[in-house]
Formats: C-alpha cells, sequence, structure tokens
C-alpha cells in the first residue's frame, strides 16, 4: 500500500491504495462516490470520465496513485450546493440523457471542453465527445445541452 | 400560483421536465453496481474461449487454494446441487415433424460449450481481484469440436452439429400465408423483383452492464436478488423455479436505474440463476458485474436473419402476392423468445402499411456456434419492415416509378380500416396515406433533385430513400395492475410493475396521475422493480404506456372515487354532494372542504388506497413515413447522412420531450445497423471478433443531428383506454430501411442500376466503396 495524497471535489483526500488500485476504484469504492460509471473494459466509453486538474480524463485508464496530489472533480462536485452546474441544467432542460448511465461521463467531457474552449462550435463538441458513448439519445440532444450550457456560463460569466 | 394552473402545466400533452433526470444528474443513481453490501463477496466467471469443445474435466482445486477464493462451481456441480436448466420449450415444430429443439442451456455449461462466452466455471471471492485470479487458476481440459456460425454453412449436410434431436441444426421451422395462391401470383405477375437481404447480428450494448446482486437473509429464508432487467417478475420466478427448494414467494427481485436495456435484459439470464445459487449456498451477499467482453459474448444478440425475397406485381405496379425463404441464426441454444422473434412475430407485420393479398413466408430457425439470440429493439418487426421496403424499392427500380408513388398505389386505406392482414392481425386505425404525404413535404421530396445536382457539384453521390411502415407493439401482454396509495407527507405514490430504463416511463405515468389528481408533479412518486410490491410483464416491447399508463389512470380515478366516500365521513356530508378539484374535496356549493392529504392522514392506516388495473383489448400499431437523404463520398465509400425527416402516427402524446427522444435516439440505433454495427466471427475458428467497442462500431456523437421530427396525434389507438401507441421502437424500425434505401439509391444513380440492390450492411466506407467497383458480399445459398 502506498499513502496517496489527492483533492477529490475539494475535499483533501489522504488514504492508502495498492499501486494497482485504478483511479475509478478508488472513487467507486472506498470513496463512495459511485456517480462515476464503468461501461466498458477498454477505456473506450467514457462513462468512466472525471476531471484531473479541468482535464476530462477516463478514470479507468489511470492509477489512482497518477493522481498524486492532484485535483479530481466528479460528476458529484459539479452542481454547487443545491444548485446545479449549468450542464446538469442543461442536460434536463434539453432531454440530453435517457437511461442517465452514460450522463455522468458526458457532462465531465463536455466540462473540460467548455473550460478550454469556453464557446465551441457544434463540430468541436462532437469531436469533444468523441470518447463518449451513448446508446439511447443519439447524441442530437447531449449536443444542444453542451451548446445551452455554454450559452449560460457566457451569459452569467462564470467558469464551467 | 393555483395548483391547478400549476398542475395543468405538467399533466399529460406538455412537455415536462423528467422526474427521473434529478438524481442521474447529480450522479446519485441507483443502479445495481452502485450497491454495496456488508460482507459482500464477488462472483466471476471462467467463459469458454471455444466456439465449440467438449468439457472434459474442471480442475478447481489450484483456484480454490489462492487467497480470498470461497467456492468454485463447475455445472456438475450445479447439477449435483439440484439446479435446474433454463427452463426453455422451442417453439413450432421441425421440419420432420418432431418438436422444435435445442440442446438444453445449463446455467454453466456442464459437458459441452456451444459459443464462445459460454460459462464454464463460476469464482466466488472477497474481492473481485481474487475471483479473477481464481478463473484464471480452473483449469477446464477441452476438447475442440469444429464450429459453425453462418446459418446457411449451419444447414449443409456435413456441418457440425450442435444437438443430436436436431442434425441438420434445424431448431424449428415456420410456413405461413398460403404458398399455392403465392406462387399462382408470381405465375400472372407482369413485374417480379429478387433481393438477397441479410439482417446482420447486432449488439444490443446498453452502457450498463449486466450486474445481478443476491443477499440471503438466514431468519426469513429468503432471498434478495437486485439486478438491471426489464422484467423483474420474469426474474422471481425463474430463480425459484431453477433453485431446488426455493418458492417464488422466497424470492424478492428490486430493480433500480436501468442504464439501458434494448430488449437484451428482459428475462432470465443463465448467470442470474448461478449469483442466486452462491448465495444461497455461501449465506452471504454475493455480487457478479458483467464485464463488456461478457456483455458483448454472453449478453443475447438480435437480428442475424438471412431472406431470399420476392415481390410480384401487377402492370400497375399494385404487388400481387409476398415471398420469402429466410434463415434465421438463433445461436447456440435456440431461446424461445429468440426463435418466436424471427418466426412468428417479424411475419406479423411482414405485409406492414400494404393490402397485399397473397402471403407465402418459409422461416427457418437455425443453430450455430454463436451467442443465443434475443430481443433487441424492434424484435422481428426491423428484419420484416427491411425486407419489404427494400422490395418496394427494387419494385419501383424495376417498374421506373417513383418509390412513393408505388407505396401509396399499395396502402390499405383508412376506409379498410379495421384490416385483417394476412398473418391474422387486426390493425384498428391508420391512415398511412396522410403520413406518407406529410413526410413527402416534410422532405420536400419534390425538390430533390436541385439537391442531387448541387452534391454533385461537390463531388458526392446523393441518395434518397424511403420507408412507411407499421409495427406491432404490446408484446401481446396487455394487462397491467397499479397501486395508489395517496400518503399525509403530500405525495401520491403510484406502485408499478412496469420498469424505466431509460425511456421515461415513470414521467410519464406521474403525468397521466397528475391529469386525475390535479396536484403538481413533484407530488407523483412512482415507485418500481419491486416483486414484493408489484408484479406484472415487466417492460419490453413498447407495452408500457398503454397497458401501465392505462392502469395508472383507472387506479388513480377509483382513488378519488373512494375517497370521496372518506371525505364525506369526514365532513358529515353525502359522498354524492363532494366534488375534488386539484387535491381538495369540497360540498358542492359550499366552501368546507378538506384537502386529499389531510383526508389521508385521518385514515387508520394513514393513507388512502386503491388498485387499478387495466387491459387493452388489442396491440397498438404505431406508423410512420420516414426519408432519408444520404450524400456518398466516392472516393472513399464514406456514407454522410444528409436529411432526415420523420411523420410518425403515434396516436396521443403524453410526454412529447420524451416521445421525440425515443424517435431519434431510436433512429440513431437504426442508423447504426445500416451503417455501421454488426456482430462478427471467424468462420474457421468461431471466434468473436467484434467483443470490445474498439471493434464493434456504435454510433459516436460525431453522427447526424438534423432531424426533422414530427408527430401526427389525429389517429389514436381505439383499442386502450389512452388512445396512444407505443413508441419504444418506431425509430428504430425506420430507420434502417430508409437509410439503406437512399444508399442504394445514390449508388444506382451512380451507375450500377439495380446491381446497387446487391450491397448489404452494414454500409461501412469499405463496402460501399467495393460496391462502386461492384464487388459484392453476397450469401452463400450453397
Amino acid at each position: 500500500m502506498t499513502s496517496l495524497r489527492i483533492q477529490v471535489n475539494g475535499q483533501s483526500v489522504d488514504t492508502d491504495v495498492a499501486p494497482t488500485t485504478l483511479l475509478i476504484d478508488l472513487l467507486r469504492g472506498p470513496l463512495g462516490l459511485t456517480g462515476t460509471h464503468q461501461g466498458c473494459d477498454t477505456a473506450q466509453c467514457g462513462a468512466c470520465t472525471v476531471l484531473i486538474d479541468g482535464q476530462a480524463v477516463k478514470s479507468c485508464s489511470l492509477l489512482a496513485l497518477q493522481a498524486q496530489g492532484r485535483a479530481v472533480t466528479t460528476v458529484e462536485g459539479l452542481a454547487r450546493g443545491d444548485t446545479m452546474h449549468p450542464l446538469q441544467e442543461a442536460f434536463i432542460a434539453c432531454h440530453g440523457l435517457q437511461c442517465g448511465f452514460c450522463t455522468p461521463g458526458m457532462m465531465m467531457s463536455a466540462c473540460g471542453l467548455l473550460r478550454q474552449v469556453p464557446q465551441p462550435s457544434d463540430a468541436q463538441i462532437a469531436d469533444a465527445l468523441e470518447g463518449n458513448l451513448c446508446r439511447c439519445t443519439g447524441y442530437v440532444n447531449i449536443v444542444a445541452a453542451v451548446q445551452q450550457a455554454a450559452q449560460t456560463l457566457a451569459a452569467t460569466g462564470e467558469k464551467a | 400560483m393555483s395548483t391547478t394552473v400549476e398542475a395543468a402545466r405538467y399533466g399529460s400533452g406538455k412537455a415536462v421536465r423528467r422526474i427521473e433526470d434529478p438524481a442521474l444528474v447529480r450522479g446519485a443513481g441507483q443502479f445495481t453496481d452502485d450497491l454495496k453490501r456488508a460482507g459482500q463477496t464477488h462472483l466471476v466467471f471462467l467463459r469458454s474461449p471455444h466456439a465449440h469443445a467438449v468439457i472434459k474435466g474442471v480442475d478447481k482445486s489450484a483456484a480454490l487454494a489462492l487467497p480470498g477464493v470461497l467456492a468454485v462451481y463447475s455445472g456438475a456441480d450445479l447439477v449435483a446441487a439440484g439446479v435446474k436448466p433454463m427452463g426453455n420449450a422451442v417453439p413450432f415444430p421441425r421440419p420432420d415433424g418432431k418438436p422444435g429443439a435445442s440442446a438444453t442451456r445449463f446455467p454453466i455449461a456442464v459437458d459441452r460449450v456451444r459459443f464462445v462466452g459460454e460459462a464454464v466455471a463460476a469464482v466466488i471471492a472477497d474481492s473481485r481481484e481474487a475471483a479473477m485470479n481464481g478463473a484464471e487458476a480452473v483449469m477446464v481440459d477441452f476438447e475442440d469440436l469444429p464450429s459453425v456460425t453462418d446459418a446457411l454453412q449451419a444447414i449443409r449436410p456435413g456441418a457440425p452439429v450442435l444437438c443430436e434431436q436436431a442434425p441438420d441444426n434445424i431448431a424449428s421451422e415456420m410456413k405461413h400465408g398460403d404458398a399455392a395462391a403465392a406462387d399462382a401470383a408470381f405465375k400472372r405477375a407482369a413485374h417480379v423483383v429478387s433481393l438477397d437481404i441479410v439482417n446482420q447480428r447486432l449488439a444490443p450494448a446498453s452502457m450498463e452492464p449486466r450486474v445481478v446482486l443476491a443477499e440471503p437473509d438466514a431468519a426469513s429464508g429468503r432471498l434478495t436478488v437486485t439486478l438491471s432487467s426489464q422484467m423483474p417478475t420474469a426474474v422471481r420466478d425463474g430463480i425459484a423455479t431453477a433453485l431446488p427448494g426455493l418458492s417464488k414467494e422466497q424470492v424478492r427481485v428490486r430493480v433500480g436505474d436501468v442504464g439501458g436495456g434494448f430488449g437484451m435484459k428482459t428475462g432470465l439470464y443463465p448467470e442470474d440463476i448461478v449469483v442466486a445459487h452462491a448465495a444461497r449456498t455461501l449465506g452471504r451477499p454475493v455480487k457478479w458485474c458483467a464485464q463488456r467482453l461478457e456483455e458483448f459474448s454472453a449478453s443475447s444478440h438480435g437480428r442475424d436473419l438471412v431472406t431470399k425475397a420476392e415481390l410480384a406485381l401487377d402492370a400497375n405496379g399494385k404487388v400481387l402476392a409476398l415471398r420469402t425463404r429466410s434463415y434465421a441464426n438463433v445461436g447456440g441454444y435456440a431461446m424461445t423468445v429468440g426463435v418466436v422473434i424471427q418466426l412468428l412475430i417479424g411475419p406479423w407485420v411482414s405485409t406492414s402499411v400494404y393490402d397485399i393479398p397473397a402471403i407465402s413466408l418459409h422461416l427457418t430457425a437455425v443453430m450455430t456456434n454463436t451467442t443465443p439470440t434475443g430481443a433487441y429493439r424492434g424484435a422481428g418487426r426491423p428484419e420484416a419492415i427491411y425486407v419489404i421496403e427494400r422490395l418496394m424499392d427494387a419494385a419501383a427500380r424495376e417498374m421506373k416509378i417513383d418509390g412513393a408513388e408505388l407505396r401509396r398505389r399499395n396502402m390499405i386505406r383508412p376506409e379498410q380500416m379495421p384490416y385483417k392482414n394476412p398473418m391474422g392481425q387486426t390493425y384498428d386505425v391508420g391512415q398511412f396515406e396522410k403520413m406518407l404525404d406529410q413526410g413527402l413535404a416534410l422532405a420536400d421530396w419534390k425538390g430533390f433533385e436541385a439537391r442531387r445536382a448541387a452534391s454533385k457539384a461537390k463531388g458526392r453521390l446523393r441518395g434518397r430513400g424511403i420507408a412507411t411502415f407499421l409495427e406491432w407493439t404490446g408484446g401481446n401482454a396487455l394487462s397491467e395492475v397499479v397501486t395508489v396509495n395517496v400518503l399525509p407527507e403530500g405525495i401520491v405514490e403510484l406502485t408499478v410493475a412496469t420498469m424505466p430504463m431509460g425511456q421515461g416511463i415513470n414521467t410519464s405515468l406521474a403525468q397521466l396521475a397528475v391529469d386525475v389528481f390535479g396536484v403538481p408533479l413533484e407530488q407523483i412518486r412512482v415507485v418500481h422493480g419491486d416483486t414484493d410490491r408489484a408484479n406484472g410483464f415487466g417492460s419490453a416491447g413498447s407495452r408500457s404506456l398503454f397497458t401501465g399508463g392505462a392502469a395508472v389512470q383507472v387506479a388513480s380515478e377509483r382513488t378519488i372515487e373512494q375517497a370521496k366516500n372518506l371525505a364525506g365521513e369526514a365532513l358529515e356530508a353525502s359522498s354524492r354532494d363532494i366534488e375534488y378539484r386539484a387535491g381538495r374535496f369540497t360540498i358542492a356549493g359550499t366552501d368546507r372542504g378538506i384537502g386529499l392529504f389531510e383526508l389521508a392522514a385521518k385514515q387508520p392506516t394513514a393513507r388512502i388506497t386503491a388498485d387499478g388495473d387495466a387491459t387493452a383489448g388489442a396491440p397498438s400499431w404505431p406508423n410512420a413515413c420516414h426519408i432519408c437523404e444520404v450524400e456518398v463520398d466516392p472516393d472513399t465509400g464514406a456514407v454522410e447522412i444528409a436529411a432526415y425527416a420523420s411523420v410518425n402516427d403515434i396516436g396521443r402524446v403524453v410526454s412529447p420531450t420524451i416521445v421525440r427522444g425515443q424517435i431519434e435516439g431510436g433512429a440513431v440505433q437504426g442508423i447504426g445497423q445500416a451503417l455501421c454495427e454488426a456482430v462478427a466471427y471467424d468462420r474457421d475458428s468461431g471466434q468473436l471478433l467484434t467483443a470490445s467497442f474498439m471493434d464493434y462500431a456504435l454510433p459516436h456523437a460525431d453522427g447526424f443531428r438534423g432531424f426533422k421530427t414530427v408527430f401526427d396525434t389525429s389517429v389514436p389507438c381505439t383499442t386502450n383506454l389512452l388512445g396512444v401507441k407505443g413508441v419504444g421502437e418506431l425509430g428504430t424500425i425506420g430507420a434502417t430501411p430508409a437509410v439503406v434505401n437512399a444508399v442504394v439509391d445514390a449508388l444506382a444513380a451512380a451507375g450500377l442500376g439495380r446491381d446497387a440492390e446487391k450491397v448489404q450492411m452494414p454500409l461501412t466506407a469499405s463496402t460501399v466503396w467495393r460496391a462502386l467497383q461492384r464487388d459484392f458480399d453476397r450469401p452463400d445459398w450453397g
């Protein structure tokens, strides 16, 4: 076991992990953050996407220790208290989710995009979501939701 | 704002925010793998790497010696423990008149494996890692057998045989219609068109893999099984039947959030039995979570039907007869559902929206060394509609008639309703030509040549495809029961046996309750997925709204009627003088009254309860006109969807946002079949080649987003209380033929003519590019 210090959703976490523990297993297991989902074993579905220091990464493909000293944001960290993040609001408003299994990963990928490109084109959104699979929506409303969130953020001057 | 105004915003017909969504977007969903129990153990399956092999022995000793490993089961161990094989009646006889045949499917293979991915051992350990290590340490002595994965190969003499009762690998067979009448029609026909049509095997691929958690309760002897399923009651009954000394009453099945089902999560799976058995035997909670590899290899596949299809027409383009010869590849075990879908349900819609006097359909279910097939969105109807819509375009091309015009000449007219089709299925209502006309207008059918010219100027080949079609919904399970509880805390609780799985059915049910109760949507709570509280068929076949929704309305109205009596008592008035409006009972003509929830609090049980049941009189028949335009890059063969318009007759609409999501999301699944998806096996080894999302191509976000989707609500269904028609599968069924017809049109116009019709799905860039060089993969009829 190796000691690990990371920030998760703004909280400092000190724990011991095995060198083989994947970040997703730390999040879903000991930390109880089950909003991050595992849909495949080969880093293709993107349901496990989280932000590390603001960048979208697939937590199934990263050892927990690789996040040493860094800040991890999961879907549970998107909302500001009771106030939903504009992405969460937009996914609901645009019917950007059906079964909701891919949704946390979709929103985290989108959040990573909006931090880098606050006003993306539809093509840029589709490109950023290339690593996230959805079987229900056909992506139509997901792209619309990301656009709506971008507009909300621009209007309020907030950062994603 | 009064509750009435508030409620009116959320009742049926209104676009609302789904009640499922807030938890899901916060990551607070309750998917089965999110549950973690004290003392929980983990089960991992060892699966066959062989398509076909004899199991000569299973050596568990090395696995059992590993730290953390608690138990290892082989198939023989389960048999010795009295665990029964999967119940499976193969419907319809074989060609020799003997009963339908399949090898017996044990929860874990006993002496032989018949497909790659079939379970050969289960290892239970303290941790998932220990269970995986244990599975690697189980030594199975396989003797490899020759395998066959293609239906047309499997029926040839000398092909490897999967089941002794079927030396020809034929599980069962069905003939429908009047062969003599059809043959006579073909003899006198002015035009005959014939196509080879391959409807390739697909993986349903819900994003959430299957997960099963079984927990024994020593005190009560009961077993609670939580899993991701569309049919909790079927799982409960199946587990009780399979495990020795366990009654239905001793099994409780619970389902939380389901991360997509698409038909694949219907019914009982072998893994459900094994996990339940392990929990009972070990006396500890046992969880199994499928890896994606297992989902691809061991969850039901869909489609896989190869057909020689012929259409006979008179000189005016009136269809005289439809004749097909089909072989369905149902996999290593012929499962009841997989056989029924191909041999009966598909044929029910084979003549679709057309008045075709004679049919002759001959379908054979063939066993091969592949994953057993079952339900996948559409389940038989996509296959049948694809056949007739491809034939319609071929006939139009043959006769040099516009495809829309040929369809119009053959459509069943409104005055023919109710209309009994040649399969004996009765359509209650339908205005098919009206949908066609609206579809043509929406797609600007007449403006196509200008768009084709514009595409040509860019170096692209433009094509246009149309599908006019209907589908059968309801799964022939047309009854539902719903319980309403009015609770003092201000909640109207609906307990239902239908299952949300992404389609948002709970929101639609809640909207129907708002219609009756007149309270805000937030005050409706829907309880689902608990066989201790409600039982029924579950959610499949686009049935949930027109059966379960009707039951919600009945139960809600019954609750109000009953509560009027209680209000009369409380207000010391005759119940006949009690009026109800928006959460409040009043004595007519006075201002004396009592609130619904206050009244509930006054009851001895602190609630007002009523059951309601509803039975639809028949399936509903949603129908539509879908029109697609594509652009093909002749240098690469890449296909792009350029436009997609659809007009959908779905009867009354309860939740417009959800309906649009079902049609468009469903259409993308249909587009996936048309353009990119296919399960592939290696012909020699029987190895599954598409076992990850790297190899099995799901549509991605960079696909098409310009849907024009219209609902026509002017033709309500007449055989259910609500007037609604099932909408869960319509988009998937229409999209595949619309897209393929468009690509064929583009290729035909590029100089291939009728040769273009030889192209087979999925229309990947390489397939289309090869087609442009007149290089086609064709079914090998032998």
